[in-house]
């Protein structure tokens, strides 16, 4: 499963970083991300529910301002029109 | 106030946002950790001494029938790299909490500046464009502290008066009100883009936007330097109640406002900077939800539907921007389905 790490990225480049990576995956395929930004993890599930990327949270640990997401590319997908 | 504020300034100016994480009013705790923080140190009740306070943009001390004393401290870290540009938003912003309470009489400004080492030369334009500001909304620099911070931040402990019965808080809005905007919004999606500068992303940033990123920032920056004096003194006689945007983004304050006021808030209509919504898609920003977080943001104030005219006509002659954004309903918390987005150009 592909990851990508975009902790210490500051927004608006976490959401810059992760769309390209999902760029690359087809339907149905899924990308992991890992962050440690706070206004970053809201900002990437905003940003993929509006290109119709299915998030889901996966368990995360260590400091508490990480976070790990699950991020879905599904048939609805639009990332090419943003 | 400038309109063609130049957003690419030379190598020689220091890159102030470079500093910090947060930009503008995004550095802002957020409103349930602050309510979280309030209750635990018991400070959620009102005080007798003032006619109002905690939960309020500012607090006000009645000082004499005619008299009330308004003071209010805002401060954040930098959405511009430019030193001058920054102390001039962060002076309008700190001053836009007084102004939202209708205070726009003997404006004082105490300046609450910190730098890290490295940014110290950035003081004086800082302070600069601070001073020119207060100038502008005809208010003083009074003093200031300055202290060493490894993150850079300014603002100001801001004092103002108005008559007592003049005064404006986010609680008297009644169901059949008509909401204002006095500002577009935006100013995170816009400032965002200016600090995407590397190869990687810089062509996708400007590909999404339908207009040059500079020009999106520069009506940014020309919004985010526009005092909400006039416009406070235009509504403040008429409106029910008010508050100003800031890094709680439209939705944000809107709950604020349709908490305090016990009532409903309908959202129908958006006014944006132009170029700004697509930024906030590419972002995940939210601004077409209304919940980017805004810098130095527009006054949001309820009138009653007898007032409007006046109202509008006031902000007319005043040559303030406005939009009738919504309506306060007898429902409650706020709504926002399917508004009307008008891209609004400088």
């Amino acid at each position: 499963m592909p990851r990508v790490d975009v902790r210490g990225e500051i927004c608006p480049r976490p959401a810059l970083i992760v769309r390209q990576a999902l760029s690359d995956l087809d339907p149905g395929e899924t990308l992991v991300v890992r962050g440690d930004y706070p206004p970053a993890e809201e900002n990437l599930r905003r940003m993929c529910t509006t290109h119709g990327i299915d998030v889901t949270t996966a368990e995360t640990a260590g400091e508490s301002d990480e976070f790990e997401l699950e991020l879905q590319v599904t048939e609805m997908a639009s990332l090419s029109e943003a | 106030m400038g309109t063609d504020t130049e957003i690419d300034r030379d190598d020689e100016t220091a890159c102030l946002t470079e500093y910090t994480e947060l930009h503008g009013c995004s550095c802002k705790v957020g409103q349930s950790d602050l309510d979280s923080l309030l209750a635990d140190a018991g400070l959620t009740g009102d005080s007798d001494a003032l006619l109002f306070g905690i939960g309020e943009d500012a607090a006000a001390r009645k000082l004499t029938d005619d008299l009330a004393l308004v003071s209010t401290v805002d401060f954040f870290t930098p959405i511009v790299d430019d030193p001058y540009d920054f102390g001039r938003i962060a002076a309008c912003n700190a001053a836009s909490d007084a102004f939202a309470t209708g205070a726009v009489e003997n404006v004082a400004c105490l300046v609450v500046l910190g730098l890290p080492r490295e940014l110290t030369d950035s003081a004086s334009p800082i302070l600069a464009g601070m001073a020119d500001a207060l100038d502008a909304m005809d208010g003083v620099i009074a003093g200031g502290h300055t202290i060493m911070s490894p993150w850079p931040f300014a603002g100001g402990a801001i004092s103002a008066t108005a008559r007592p019965d003049a005064l404006l808080t986010s609680q008297g809005a009644s169901p059949g009100d008509r909401l204002y905007l006095t500002k577009p919004l935006g100013t995170q999606s816009a400032m965002g883009a200016t600090r995407v500068t590397d190869e990687q992303f810089v062509g996708t940033v400007r590909e999404a936007a339908d207009r040059p990123l500079g020009r999106i920032a520069s009506e940014a920056v020309g919004w985010m330097t526009t005092p909400n004096r006039d416009a406070a003194l235009a509504c403040r006689e008429y409106a029910t109640a008010a508050t100003d945007i800031t890094g709680f983004g439209l939705a944000g304050q809107s709950r604020v406002v349709a908490a305090r006021s016990d009532v409903g808030i309908e959202l129908t209509h958006l006014p944006v900077i132009a170029g700004t919504p697509a930024l906030s898609t590419l972002f995940g920003y939210g601004l077409t939800d209304g919940e980017s977080a805004e810098t130095s943001g527009g006054l949001f104030v309820s009138v009653p539907p007898a007032a409007t005219d006046v109202v509008e006509s006031a902000f007319d002659d005043a040559g303030v921007f406005y939009r009738a954004i919504g309506r306060v309903t007898a429902g409650r918390g706020v709504t926002l389905d399917d508004p009307t987005i008008e891209e609004v150009r400088r």
